[in-house]
């Protein structure tokens, strides 16, 4: 039937539901933005809005900002492409591996990456001066974009990734028969029917860039962005009002940029890509086209590998770029001390916040996608602004928010969350913050699977006497399990790894692995620095590698879902 | 064993989905009461509105405005995880991440019966329906047909006092289709539930239905007994909808004794049953089933038409005549071959005025107040 719409009555399980959803939204997201942006409006902050129109050097920075964004939107995007298309269209040794280089480095903290790129290549760098003996300009605009590309094509990698996989090559082949040559299929069919991923990771890349903050710290030189303009108000001038300004200038363009991806993905619906593939994919086999896509495919991982070895290597080394003596100095350092509770604070933390936000975007995608048909708009909005909203503005929003016990009439709702002297030592805020970041992952994955499942089970369930708790409970949850620990997987891998939030609400108390690794970084302690980024991988993937058995183990004892729907 | 209790009544059900511009009014002042123990379908084309109404019998949409009661007990603040009804989906809606005995369970689980009891009602129910061999397989391990019957075993399991079916046959094969119909009906009747059956398809209808409701636009066409709708349909659609169908122009009426009528139809005055208000269209059709069509060889100076199209299907053949008032279809059952009149010849047709049905043509809809 045309018509089909979820208009019932909702149960009293599902209301408690929503407004349990809605007032953790509120606290987590809503208030702390609303903050920044009243905040932003105060003395010190609306004399940096004013510069907007009449301030080049403002200006300057917001143009800094938006080209740093499209260059590493177009680099990463492209990158991610090639390895993707190649994933799919070309059959060749080594494709496994290629996956998963691919996709490293999603689990690192991305300092590391800027970090080693200046050991390599930097000031007196081992590759630049040592083997080509040049002063390459490496801070910048031109370091910038290699880090930022590399630490996040693996976004565009996997999104496209999926796409070329469930496009189907019946259409290929309706082309081929048609007279068309691969070249032109290529040209007028696949990437077509790509653009819509295509743009959605470009938006994507180009939202991560400019909200990074620990890069342009690191390697940004005389480049600054907004990101980088706001931690220095707040944190070296004092300006709160400012910090919070540059943060709403920065919102807007990442703003837009989710709200434009939003309507295109839901257009997108429509046109892109269907059900099971129907015919079997033609690998590239022209000699030259196959080389040359693998040559550069393997120098990019190369490139990956060199800087992970560089990472783990500078680990081990006395002085960097002095003495490369080995040594276990730089862990018997971290392992002292303030690092020693990082590693375990971090780690306690971010695994406390997982499955918090695993169940918070799960419960979401399940109230959006299946109970409400007002308003699931709203919810999913709110939900997901977690991720689009830059790092940068989630801090100062929250440092703002719950540095002071928050009173209505003087009654207090809830103690100081944040900063010195807050309750747990600031440990609360520092997993809202986890949890906000890490849920639309869960949210994103969880609604996208629930699409899939026949709304008709839901319903079978509920017509069978069973409250929407229950359904919930039995059907849904079990139904979602692989993309459910999937999500977990990678919002613990985000926790452990994100800095541009913390480094606002951190404490000498709760003390976190990323805003340490700044530290020495900054005071160019690489080599501490690298023993720090090795560790913090290790448990990522150790943690990781657990989730991936428990996801496997799960599915094979459950029995396998099948893909259901309406004829 | 019959049950007495599972009336349903449904008064002056509305439902309007979307508001300003975009608004689909899917089911019009829908009134309908189905005794305990009927067999009732919602018969109509895509789109007329009997999926939404058999939803809004679940509780899986709320009326726009209208009464629904169970055994005079109103349902409009029953969600419908409280109505005791089982439904059969379309895509059967198994639950893929449990056995065939699990789904089954799942509602007895629900009502937090003991184990034991669990397992006795399961086993009956899945001998009833010959599945007790399969009972620990996953649902993707089924046929269609397997599929369709756990979906049925499951929602009879707890013993609704109304069964619900969306179109459960729509995906299964043609013989498999027959042979479900005549199980499901097999049961039903066996437990006296009250089931509420969507199809578009008329055979369904037709073999399966204590009472047929044709719907179209949304709005009730006719309410019947199959016989009813077969043979004194109230609207060409209706008696187009639901098999096959012959209209012959009617030059005059002239009204008769009790529900017969006197018409002139091709020079020739028959007696026929009338609905009620055919005489007063002013254009009546006489509908004539091509099954009461007898096709003869004639000679030119008797004929009615030229044979123009000759389907030979075995145990019927089908004829196609081309006559002054229309293209005319006839069925012959049990034809002997060489008896068969050959296209391009000449024909006559004989049929018997009892086996018609004067109605008002179409665009003159006569509703059933």
């Amino acid at each position: 039937m045309a018509i089909r719409r979820q208009s019932a009555k909702l149960d009293v399980f599902t209301k408690i539901a929503i407004a349990v959803l809605v007032l953790i939204l509120s606290v987590l997201i809503v208030i702390p933005v609303g903050n920044v942006l009243y905040k932003s409006f105060q003395p010190g902050g609306i004399e940096v809005l004013r510069n907007v129109y009449d301030n080049d050097y403002t200006r300057q920075i917001i143009y800094n900002t938006v080209w740093l964004g499209i260059s590493v939107g177009a680099i990463g995007t492209a990158i991610g492409f090639l390895l993707a298309y190649i994933q799919v269209r070309v059959n060749f040794r080594g494709k496994k591996l290629l996956h998963i280089l691919s996709l490293l480095p999603l689990v690192s903290p991305p300092f590391a990456f800027a970090t080693a790129v200046i050991v390599l290549f930097g000031r007196a760098g081992i590759i630049s001066n040592g083997i080509f003996d040049k002063q390459p300009m490496i801070y910048g605009y031109k370091g910038l974009i290699l880090v930022l590309s590399i630490s996040y094509f693996p976004v565009a990698y996997m999104n496209l990734l999926g796409m070329l996989r469930s496009l189907d090559p019946a259409v290929d082949e309706a082309a081929r028969s048609l007279g068309a040559s691969k070249f032109k299929i290529f040209i007028t069919v696949t990437i077509p029917l790509l653009i819509p991923g295509i743009a959605a990771s470009f938006l994507l890349l180009f939202v991560e860039a400019i909200a990074d903050l620990a890069n342009p710290l690191v390697i940004g030189g005389d480049y600054t962005v907004l990101a980088s303009r706001a931690y220095i108000a707040i944190s070296g001038e004092y300006n709160i009002a400012g910090g919070a300004a540059y943060s709403t200038i920065l919102l807007i363009p990442a703003l837009l940029v989710f709200i434009i991806q939003r309507y295109w993905s839901q257009r997108a619906d429509v046109v892109t890509v269907t059900g099971k593939p129907s015919g079997q994919i033609e690998y590239i086999r022209t000699p030259l086209a196959r080389y040359s896509l693998l040559a550069m495919a393997w120098s990019i991982v190369a490139f990956v590998i060199l800087i992970y070895s560089m990472v783990i290597m500078g680990s081990f080394f006395k002085v960097l770029k002095v003495d490369y003596s080995l040594t276990l100095d730089n862990y018997r350092y971290i392992f002292s001390g303030v690092g020693n509770s990082a590693i375990l604070t971090t780690t306690m933390l971010a695994l406390l916040a997982t499955p918090i936000a695993g169940v918070l975007g799960m419960m979401l995608a399940w109230v959006i996608v299946r109970k409400i048909k007002r308003g699931g708009q709203v919810l999913d909005f709110f939900g997901m602004l977690g991720l689009a909203l830059p790092g940068t503005v989630l801090g100062i929003g929250y440092a703002f928010t719950f540095n002071s016990p928050i009173q209505i009439f003087g009654i207090t709702i809830l103690p100081q969350l944040a900063g010195g002297g807050a309750i747990l030592g600031g440990a609360m805020a520092i997993v809202m913050v986890y949890v906000i970041r890490s849920s639309p992952a869960g949210q994103r994955s969880g609604i996208a699977n629930l699409q899939q499942i026949d709304p008709s089970i839901d319903e079978a369930s509920a017509s069978l006497g069973a409250s929407g708790g229950r359904t919930f409970r039995k059907i849904s949850l079990p139904l979602i399990r692989g993309a459910f620990l999937t999500g977990l997987m990678f919002a613990f891998a985000r926790s452990m790894t994100t800095l541009s939030p913390i480094i606002f609400i951190t404490t000498p108390d709760t003390p976190i692995l990323t805003s340490l690794i700044l530290a020495e970084a900054d005071t160019v302690r690489y080599g501490n620095a690298f023993a720090f980024c090795t560790l913090l991988i290790a448990i990522v993937l150790v943690t990781m590698g657990l989730i991936n058995l428990l996801v496997n183990k799960t599915q094979q004892a459950g029995y396998q879902p099948i893909a259901v729907s309406a004829g | 064993m019959k049950n007495k209790s599972g009336q349903l009544t449904l008064s002056n059900i509305t439902k309007v989905f979307g508001n300003g511009s975009e608004k689909v009014v899917a089911v019009d002042n829908f009134n309908l009461t189905i005794e305990p123990g009927e067999f009732v379908t919602l018969l109509g084309p895509s789109g007329c509105g009997k999926t939404t109404t058999l939803r809004i019998i679940a509780g899986f949409e709320t009326p726009t405005s209208g009464e629904i009661t169970l055994d005079k007990k109103d349902l409009k603040n029953l969600t419908a995880d409280k109505r005791p009804m089982g439904m059969v989906f379309q895509s059967y809606a198994l639950f893929p991440h449990m056995s065939v005995f699990d789904n089954v369970a799942y509602g007895l689980r629900v009502q937090h019966l003991s184990k034991e009891i669990i397992s006795q009602k399961v086993a009956e129910v899945l001998e009833t329906m010959s599945l007790s061999h399969l009972a620990t397989r996953a649902p993707n391990q089924l046929s269609g047909g397997q599929q369709q019957r756990v979906a049925l075993a499951r929602a009879m399991v707890v013993q609704p006092k109304v069964l619900l079916f969306d179109e459960p046959l729509s995906n299964l094969d043609a013989k498999l289709r027959a042979q479900m119909r005549i199980e499901i009906r097999r049961i039903q009747q066996k437990l006296g539930i009250t089931s509420v059956f969507v199809t578009h398809d008329q055979d369904e209808a037709m073999s399966l239905s204590d009472r047929i409701v044709v719907m179209r636009n949304a709005v009730v066409e006719q309410s019947g007994t199959p016989d009813e709708i077969y043979r004194r349909p109230n609207s060409v659609f209706v008696a187009d909808f639901i098999g096959r169908s012959n209209f012959f122009k009617v030059d005059k009426v002239s009204s008769g004794k009790g529900d017969k009528v006197k018409v002139l139809v091709n020079n020739e005055e028959l007696e026929v049953a009338a609905h009620p208000l055919a005489h007063k269209s002013k254009t009546p059709v006489l509908l004539v089933r091509p099954e009461s069509i007898q096709v003869k060889a004639a000679t030119v100076k008797k004929s009615d038409g030229i044979v123009s199209n000759v389907v030979f299907y075995g145990n019927h053949v089908e004829y196609s005549v081309t006559t002054s008032y229309g293209e005319i279809t006839a069925i012959e059952s049990d034809p002997i071959y060489d008896q068969i009149v050959k296209p391009g010849n000449h024909a006559i047709l004989e049929f018997d005025p009892s086996r018609t049905w004067l109605l008002p043509s179409s665009g003159e809809i006569i509703r059933e107040e």
